[in-house]
């Protein structure tokens, strides 16, 4: 029997200005009838590549040097174009990251969903609308009919990846690609999504391709797993031999850099008691102000709530972790304790109260430093790393400039930079090295708190393992306090001394790192917890094998 | 420390990153001359720039050598494209004036891409109130077309070249606004700017060093552009009689006068007309070609 998809020593190269780039080399892939086949790979690693290719779609400087990719039997390499159209989307659909990009927002969701199946089923526009309900029914959307005329911006997230799924699958296809279909949306949404995928695939018997850089996600999704690191797919086989026996030294890598709730990276937490370093009491922050010109033709204020009342203090030397769903209000908490929001409430530092930004004085800024989550924004692209480093140093200290040089080579062998970096600019430095940058920046003033507003998520998992062990290593030598703020619960297990969890602009909830397991927690927080994957596999044969590596 | 050795070396600079050091202006030259309209931009731009810095030597004659025998010629031997009503060098008076004609209105779109730049950029960082007065009285500047705007600066300042240059720049200062703006709201929101400001550096600080610097690349393609409006605006201000006075060799002077002289001969108008047509077609292809070269990804 022909497998579904069958990809035999495929290779593909990009032609750029500064020669030939391998992206894909040597592939050799095959997906059954039914089967899950997991693709997992960094940034970079040439997954959306294959996904491309396997859907015809690829970009003009692209050229295929070897192989074959079949479907049932049929070479996809040497049909026609107008064939291509009778395939794509009727035999092979796709299902892409991010839904509100994936949706043409002029269109309604019924006529996209429809359009589909008119096209390759050759229905009427009125058993396409009896059809497209009857899909939409069945990947759980409430309101069938209504969801089919409302427009992409009238639907949530998880809706409209729900939409998009009913596509992929309306037309029985027999191979389905998913790239990153959970990534773009919050845990809770992203964990239904994913049930609904296990049903509908057990259902159709679709072949699946499922491309992520989740590892924990893949492991809970794929039958098998395949890892693909630098257009080579260096390890494949079934999960469970992958997780817990990876023969690959990149595989035993980056599965040794996934974080895992019960590898603690932190000692135990300061002693209770003492004074606060930071403590907020009742901070409220509302956003969306009407323009002056608008209040003058008498327009009433609409305001969003971006924080309500929210009471929390960290100790000096405590790492608290704070967790949530995109817009629960973590990013807005973190940029009124650095005067970026005005608020409403009371703030202390070290006991003094501060009574909002203009309030922020050079101690204080000095003091509370922030780290942004991507690196590429918070540094300055027209700005050399020497220029990035030397501010902090011109604010808060009294310096000799003579003695910059000196310093910032320091800073920059302190998060385990060489030093010639510093004459550099930001786009000359990878993902990890740019974060490293701002990290040096945030600590080149001796800061008591540090803010990291999502500081791992823009990175790949080996870099982000790096970049945390290099907080703590940090946070050990100068005793510094981190409000670390993150939407990665095993992460932040792995580091946190307290949570908070925030939903909609409250705290909800705020415990020991300890006590998060136990059942009289929020009822938020353990549909939280519930919804994180948690990676199989056996860690613990691994690690030391990975720490006592050179 | 030993556990940290690890992970780091995933962290190798990558290929893109050790190559990176070449793409300095080099590169950026190189991209521009690839696309079709920068490299005909550039010759174009870099054959004014030849009259522009060597014309005076270049020129056979003198432009103001009159000859009352030779008067309203063709194209000749002697004189290659032909003389004027006072039997004046055609070429000459064109290589002279390139000077005047080119540099002013450089000097008039550089004055007002500057002013314009700092505003929005200003009224991008500042926001609230003061965004709104500014922007408002831009939008009223901006009802006024530039032509009209630029006669009556000129009307109440008085004519003359410098007052041309001043009435130019002014009448260029809200588009450039609304342009930097636009952009400069973008880079408003950028981390590097929220880290400055979270930082305590001065507005002064942020808007010069931190945000300044990333709208150049538009700003500088716009200003090409412009500069080519500029040669025609400061041609028609002449023409119109506002601008260089006679007997100055300015092109768009030059055209005013021949037009009295045209049935006897064409040349004479001819001539600076297809200078100021060529100096706006150069700068707008070179406009393109930058656009394509700085923003590779559009």
């Amino acid at each position: 029997m022909d497998h579904v998809l069958e990809v035999k020593d495929y290779s593909l190269d990009y032609a750029t200005p500064n020669g030939r780039f391998h992206a894909l080399a040597n592939l050799n892939l095959t997906i059954d009838r039914g089967e899950v086949l997991g693709l997992v790979g960094e940034s970079g690693s040439g997954k959306t590549s294959l996904a491309w290719s396997i859907m015809r779609y690829l970009a003009g400087n692209a050229i295929e040097t070897s192989g074959s990719i079949k479907l049932v039997g049929e070479d996809l390499l040497k049909v026609t174009l107008k064939q291509i159209d009778s395939i794509r989307g009727r035999r092979i659909s796709m299902v892409f990251q991010d839904p509100s990009t994936s949706l043409n927002p002029t269109l309604s969701l019924g006529e996209q969903l429809t359009e589909v199946l008119v096209r390759h089923r050759n229905l009427t526009r009125k058993q396409a609308a009896m059809e497209g309900i009857a899909m939409l029914d069945r990947v759980g959307l409430k309101d069938p009919t209504g969801m089919m005329r409302r427009y992409p911006h009238e639907a949530s997230g998880g809706e409209k990846q729900r939409v998009v799924i009913a596509t992929a699958f309306a037309c029985r296809p027999e191979c389905i690609i998913f790239d990153e279909p959970t990534t773009a949306l919050d845990v809770i949404t992203g964990r239904q999504i994913l049930d609904l995928f296990a049903e509908l695939q057990a259902e159709t018997h679709v072949a699946s391709l499922y491309i992520s850089h989740d590892l924990a996600l893949v492991s809970q999704v794929a039958d098998r797993v395949a890892v693909i690191h630098k257009g080579v797919i260096v390890e494949q086989g079934d999960v469970e031999q992958v997780f817990t026996h990876p023969a690959d030294p990149y595989t035993k890598r980056l599965i040794g850099a996934v974080p895992r709730p019960d590898h603690r990276l932190v000692g135990a937490p300061p002693k209770t008691g003492g004074q606060a370093l930071v403590e907020a009491k009742a901070l409220s922050v509302t956003y969306g102000g009407v323009s002056a010109f608008a209040r003058l033709l008498g327009k009433r204020k609409a305001s969003v709530v971006g924080n309500r009342a929210i009471s929390i203090a960290v100790k000096p030397g405590e790492i608290l972790g704070v967790v949530g769903e995109s817009g629960s209000g973590k990013s807005t908490l973190a940029k009124a304790l650095t005067g970026l929001n005005p608020f409403e409430g009371q703030l202390f530092f070290a006991g003094n109260q501060i009574d909002g930004a203009k309030d922020m004085g050079k101690l204080y800024r000095r003091d509370v430093q922030m780290i942004f989550q991507h690196p590429d924004a918070s540094l300055n692209p027209r700005q050399r790393v020497r220029d990035i480093l030397s501010r902090p140093l011109k604010l808060y200290t009294d310096t000799p400039s003579g003695q910059y040089t000196q310093i910032i080579g320091d800073l920059l062998e302190q998060v385990r930079l060489p030093r010639e970096y510093m004459n550099r600019f930001p786009h000359q430095l990878s993902g990890g090295e740019k974060q490293r940058v701002a990290i040096a920046r945030a600590f080149a003033s001796r800061p008591k708190l540090v803010i990291c507003d999502e500081i791992t998520s823009a990175l790949d998992v080996s870099v982000q393992a790096s970049v945390v062990e290099l907080l703590i290593e940090l946070q050990k030598q100068f005793g510094t306090a981190y409000l670390f703020i993150t939407h990665d619960l095993n992460l932040v297990r792995q580091i946190a001394h307290r949570i908070a969890v925030m939903y909609r602009g409250d705290l909800v909830d705020l415990l020991e790192t300890a006590e998060v397991d136990s059942p009289s927690r929020h009822a938020y927080t353990r549909s939280l917890l519930d919804a994180v994957p948690t990676p199989v596999g056996d860690y613990a044969s691994l690690a030391p094998e990975l720490e006592v590596a050179p | 420390m030993s556990d940290i050795a690890t992970p780091l070396q995933s962290e190798k600079p990558s290929v893109a990153s050790s190559s990176a050091g070449k793409l300095g202006s080099n590169h950026f030259f190189a991209r521009l001359m690839r696309s079709p309209q920068g490299k005909l931009g550039m010759l174009i731009i870099g054959l004014v720039m030849v009259m522009v810095l060597f014309g005076p030597y270049l020129a056979p004659h003198s432009p103001d050598d009159m000859a009352p025998l030779s008067r309203y010629k063709g194209p000749s031997a002697a004189n290659w494209l032909g003389t004027d009503q006072y039997g004046r060098d055609l070429l000459s008076r064109i290589l002279y004036g390139a000077r005047a004609t080119v540099v002013l209105a450089f000097m008039a779109t550089a004055i007002g891409s500057l002013i314009g730049a700092f505003i929005g950029t200003l009224c991008a960082f500042l926001g609230g109130r003061f965004d709104e007065i500014v922007m408002r009285t831009i939008d009223a500047v901006m009802a006024i077309p530039s032509l009209l705007f630029a006669l009556l600066i000129v009307n109440l300042m008085g004519k003359g070249e410098i007052n041309a240059v001043l009435a130019i720049a002014i009448a260029f200062v809200p588009s450039m606004t609304r342009i930097t703006r636009s952009v400069a709201l973008a880079i408003r929101k950028q981390d590097f700017v929220s880290a400055a400001i979270a930082r305590g550096e001065s507005s002064l600080y942020v808007v010069l060093r931190e945000m300044l610097p990333n709208v150049v690349a538009p700003v500088v393609v716009e200003m090409t552009i412009r500069v080519a409006f500029a040669v025609m605006l400061f041609a028609t201000l002449s023409f119109l009689g506002l601008g260089a006075q006679p007997p100055a060799s300015e092109w768009g002077l030059m055209a005013a006068e021949a037009r009295k002289f045209m049935h006897l001969s064409p040349w004479m108008i001819l001539w600076p007309s297809a200078a100021v047509a060529m100096v706006a077609i150069g700068f707008n292809l070179l406009g393109d070609g930058l656009r394509d070269a700085l923003n590779p990804k559009t």
